[in-house]
């Protein structure tokens, strides 16, 4: 069966982030506060959903050749580096890339609260990052749909940075996506996105199931997102 | 914060709805550049006379062929050149006079070492050529990275890279150049100028717009039609985006504000796989349906992109068989754009400038100016957007500032909390070229004068950037005292923008308001000229600051009203007011229904509805939100004495009612508490309680900062009634994130508990140059720098920056911060001090500077 996954760009409705994710990111650990930095992070949150543009490219690619230190694509110039992501990537035999992002009036709003209200900015940062996680997850979702359609399974999603996979993979997965034209992101030299609320990420598609895969639906952050529940199955089977 | 960033453009009061209001206009659009035309075919063409017909995609058919993803598909101009010239061939077969060169990303920054920049220039020129094509457009594409502020690309690398791909490609032997799928104006305004300071070809520059009718970075068609098209490209549209039928909505609204031809180049729809092949929502007849409702509203120059194949440019081809040019009619409104939103104005209506970001006079613009913290000068911006400005003038005038560096700075950093027009406001024209250069949208240039020098200095800079510009009624002999002279230096001043072609409607004159305790017939005089002006000088706009008129008389804001509504009777257009001042805009939302520019009053019924002469209870207006918790807070809290309060409202981080509670404390009529007091036995006490709760873990990152905020607070209440100034600063701290890194979140917290200890805080922002750092350190001979970075990417910048202070600032001590940094790779990099969280930053601090 040829690689069909090939999403030029689509958009993400999401309706909420956890306010225990947001509080994660703000360094949060059962301090007692009041209900005034409550509706502060509130506040944050419904602005974060209403500037937000959540979205993200998808392409598939089979894998060309795979050894312990290196992973070639098909029909791609990406070439992933490093022994983790050799391993995570073990039994692959199609790896899907993909990028999100929450746009650019995240970053312009970043901005404004960096000149006016630090505290806020903290906040708003916090929020967007719990939301951008969301959009990525919302991906992560549409991937493991096409897995499941295949009637095989996703490893976690691996991004750039992680392990001993360089930064500058960023480059080529940016490239191999057209995710500046799909999306807007771009890449500073220091290999930073801007959008600064954009990830990407590296999902292999197995035979057999990966480590990693929630045992419940109810608990799978992808739930939300999930289109294959709707199917009366899961993607575990 | 008023919601101003989602109206694209405010037409005076009725918003976007209202259709420009102007004749017919044949385009006769002629470039005042002495542009180097192929034919006389393309002549008529940039003239708006004849069609031009491009080509469609290269990408999608090299991916046809094979392309790998990613894969750098300019190099194939060099490896394949047959299959590049088979491409553009296929292209001149059906009908294509423009063939399009394979060098969107031909950047030196995107090539590397795989190719040189004119290498490529030079073998895609020659492959479009070996087609056969009646002209060769040299494509240039975006850079791939983002400018400043919200990239790390300045202004000069991005030109750079842009010139000389405009070199490469007239060397090389380009016809003109097509500078497309821009998202960023500013990247396409740089782009732009690369071109016209480059070369002397014609310039099509096209920007991409998403579903919701903006482009990524919010530029709405509007801005980018009237923006490129002030610049000087010769030709502006759309490109890539969406498909035609979705791009046809935004191209009409950008038809209207060009004052040169349209060119629309749309995708053929979204992409989808089918068996491995990627294929195109809509096919060619469905594409060449919508291209023509764009061709029938007005739409030259045509093309396609992403999904295009010669059988959409053979349909666009028959589609132009026999039609003729459809002519346009183009506003003749006064307008003039920030990045994301225009200000256009019919003639009638009337605008409103805001004064208030201007030293002259006013004590605290001036302190924040020299000391380089803008918060003052952002909350200005902030409060005269929501009082209903729809442009802010930007004065930094002062003789001890570097004014060119501070104004290039404010210009940037505005653009960060409003999205209003700018009205660039300096007598230097260094100043002012340097600030408009790098300013993303149309501004005004406040200004010109009818002396020689002055005309010949700023109008040749207001003509090449594409500006609005303010023309002083003064000349040598200084301001004439009558309306007859006054309309004489008024027509020195047009009569040179006309040489130069500045469109009327983009000159405004400056009548110049004088004092009528000095002379009370100066009043009828001014008056007298606008009249003069408007009447002599068809579509001129004139402009007027009110307050001098008032000089000397008590209650002023009485006579600037009076005045004002005087003014805009004689035919003002435009006020340079400060807004917040609730007369001078009863005055102007009133003399909106009389003019008839707020229809049907619907503006002034929404606001006036509830309002009378008669006084509030107590003198003050209804009371809000937080006079109400303030109020509630001082009930709590009434039996403790005033210092406690302060103390417990730092703790809660509760900033509403600090203010309040510190001024008890200066007025305590058994004490004669100073600020000294309020500060050493107050305010830092609880800092340094809150410090010590989040040392502690009892306090989270935000509460340390709410509280830092509530304290902040109470140091500003001492400061606005001054009794403050004679508080020693504890000493300078320098602070940035290091260059090539965006984060700024934790150095701005560090900035502000250090400012809230008494520091004096220069924060030079993110993505800072190691040798701009040490330019300041060394300048203001700083004794402690901070320094941030969060990836370790950026980590080298730092050691560098620390490198560079060691050499040539040995005396300061370093600090450095940031998620990747630990105790052992501070001192790897060079550091005196690592700071693990923001509180740390302040102990430090006290250790280096007391």
């Amino acid at each position: 069966m040829a690689s069909t996954l090939r999403i030029a760009r689509e958009s993400y409705r999401i309706k909420g982030v956890s306010t225990d994710d947001v509080l994660r990111y703000l360094g949060y650990h059962g301090q007692s506060f009041d209900g005034q930095l409550a509706r502060r992070i509130d506040a944050a949150v419904v602005r974060c959903l209403t500037l937000a543009k959540p979205r993200g490219t998808l392409a598939a690619f089979y894998v060309h050749r795979h050894d312990e230190k290196a992973i070639e694509l098909e029909g791609c110039t990406l070439c992933l580096i490093g022994h983790d992501i050799c391993a995570h990537l073990d039994t692959a035999s199609e790896v899907v890339l993909f990028a999100v992002t929450l746009g650019a009036d995240i970053d312009r709003e970043l901005r404004r609260l960096s000149l006016t209200d630090p505290l806020g900015q903290v906040v708003f940062d916090a929020a967007s990052t719990a939301l951008v996680e969301r959009a990525a997850d919302a991906a992560n979702a549409h991937v493991r749909a096409y897995a499941a359609q295949k009637g095989a399974f996703t490893s976690w999603r691996f991004s750039p940075g992680y392990g001993d996979l360089p930064l500058f993979t960023q480059r080529d997965l940016l490239a191999a996506l057209d995710a500046t034209r799909q999306l807007g992101i771009t890449l500073t030299p220091s290999d930073l996105m801007v959008p600064t609320k954009s990830v990407t990420a590296i999902v292999g598609v197995h035979p057999t199931p990966q480590p990693g895969l929630e045992s419940s639906c109810s608990i799978c952050s992808l739930y939300d997102f999930c289109t294959i529940r709707q199917t009366g199955r899961t993607c575990r089977g | 914060m008023a919601n101003t960033s989602n109206s694209g453009c405010t037409v005076g009061s009725s918003a976007q709805a209202s259709e420009p209001v102007a004749a017919v206009t044949p385009l006769g659009h002629t470039a005042t550049r002495d542009l180097r035309i192929a034919d006389e075919h393309l002549a008529r063409v940039l003239r708006g006379e004849d069609f031009l017909l491009f080509d469609g995609a290269m990408g999608t058919q090299l991916q046809a062929r094979g392309l790998a993803a990613g894969e750098i598909p300019e190099l194939l101009c060099l490896a394949e050149p047959e299959q590049i010239t088979q491409i553009h061939a296929a292209y001149v077969a059906v009908g294509s006079e423009v063939v399009t060169t394979n060098t969107f990303g031909a950047n030196r920054s995107k090539l590397g070492k795989a190719a040189s920049v004119d290498e490529i220039f030079q073998a895609a020129i020659a492959c479009a050529r070996a087609s056969g094509a009646r002209y060769v457009a040299a494509d240039i594409g975006p850079s791939g990275a983002l400018l400043q502020p919200m990239g790390t690309l300045s202004f000069d690398e991005a030109y750079e890279l842009f010139a000389e791909q405009v070199r490469a490609a007239d060397a090389a032997g380009a016809d003109m150049f097509v500078i497309e799928t821009m998202a960023d104006l500013m990247e396409a305004k740089t782009a732009v100028l690369a071109a016209k300071e480059n070369s002397d070809l014609p310039i099509f520059a096209t920007m991409t717009f998403d579903e919701d009718g903006r482009t990524f970075l919010g530029t709405t068609p509007e801005v980018a039609a009237v923006t490129l098209s002030a610049l000087g490209a010769d030709v502006v549209g759309i490109n890539c985006s969406l498909g035609p039928s979705d791009v046809a909505p935004l191209i009409k609204r950008m038809l209207p504000w060009a004052s040169c031809p349209i060119m629309v180049q749309a995708n053929a729809g979204l992409p989808h796989v089918e068996d491995g092949r990627t294929l195109y929502s809509v096919g060619p007849d469905e594409y060449c349906a919508a291209v023509a409702t764009m061709v029938d509203a007005g739409v030259t120059v045509l093309g396609g992109c992403c999904g295009t194949s010669p059988a959409f440019i053979a349909g666009e081809k028959a589609l132009l068989e026999g039609r003729q040019v459809v002519p346009r009619s183009i506003s003749q409104d006064f307008c003039v754009t920030s990045a994301q939103q225009m200000t256009a104005m019919p003639a009638g209506h009337v605008g409103i400038i805001g004064e208030r970001i201007n030293p002259t006079g006013k004590r605290l613009m001036k302190e924040a100016l020299r000391s380089g913290n803008h918060d003052y000068v952002m909350g200005e911006a902030i409060s005269q957007t929501n009082a209903g400005a729809q442009i802010l003038d930007v004065n930094a005038g002062l003789p001890e500032i570097d004014e060119r560096a501070t104004l290039v700075r404010l210009v940037s950093e505005l653009q960060g909390v409003t999205t209003l027009p700018l009205q660039i406001d300096s007598s230097d024209p260094e100043v002012i070229e340097a600030a408009v250069r790098t300013y993303p949208g149309k501004p005004i240039i406040n200004s010109t004068n009818g002396k020689r020098e002055s005309l010949e200095a700023v109008l040749p800079i207001a003509k090449h950037y594409g500006c609005a510009v303010v023309g002083l009624a003064l000349d040598e002999q200084g301001i004439p005292t009558t309306a007859e002279g006054r309309l004489a230096v008024a027509r020195r001043i047009v009569d040179a923008c006309d040489r130069l072609g500045i469109a009327r409607q983009d000159v405004i004159i400056d009548c110049l308001a004088m004092a009528a305790s000095t002379d009370q017939s100066a009043p009828r005089a001014i008056l007298e000229a606008v009249r003069l002006v408007k009447r002599e000088l068809p579509d001129v706009r004139c402009v007027l600051g009110v307050s001098n008129v008032s000089f000397g008389l008590p209650f002023r804001p009485l006579i600037n009203a009076t005045f004002l509504a005087a003014a805009f009777g004689a035919g003002t257009d435009l006020a340079i007011v400060n807004p917040m001042s609730e007369r001078l805009m009863d005055v102007v939302n009133s003399w909106r229904v009389l003019s008839g520019e707020d229809e049907r009053a619907q503006a002034y019924v929404a606001a006036y509805a509830q309002r009378s002469d008669a006084k509030p209870e107590g003198g003050r207006p209804a009371s809000s939100g937080t006079d109400a918790q303030a109020a509630s807070a001082q009930k709590e809290d009434v039996l403790a004495s005033p210092e406690d309060r302060v103390r417990s409202l730092v703790l809660a981080g509760r900033k509403g009612p600090v203010a309040d509670a510190v001024r008890l404390i200066l007025d305590d009529p058994d004490n004669t508490h100073d600020a000294m007091y309020v500060i050493n036995k107050v305010l830092i006490p609880a800092l340094d309680e809150v410090g010590s709760r989040f040392e502690k873990g009892t306090f989270f990152l935000p509460q340390l900062m709410a509280s830092a905020e509530a304290a902040k607070e109470g140091f500003s209440a001492l400061r606005s009634d001054g009794s403050a100034n004679d508080v020693p600063s504890k000493g300078a701290i320098a602070l940035a994130t290091v260059k090539g890194d965006i984060h700024d979140i934790g150095k701005n917290i560090v900035r502000m508990l250090l400012e809230n200890y008494g520091y004096n805080v220069i924060d030079l922002g993110r993505d800072v140059d190691p040798q701009a750092f040490v330019d300041v350190v060394v300048e203001r001979h700083i004794q402690l720098a901070g320094l941030s970075a969060l990836m370790t990417t950026t980590v080298p910048a730092m050691a560098e920056t620390i490198a560079l202070l060691r050499d040539q600032a040995p005396w300061c001590k370093v600090m450095v911060g940031g998620a990747v940094l630990n105790p052992e790779y501070a001192r790897m990099v060079g550091a005196d001090f690592y700071a693990k969280d923001a509180n740390e930053s302040a102990r430090i601090a006290a250790e280096v500077l007391g």
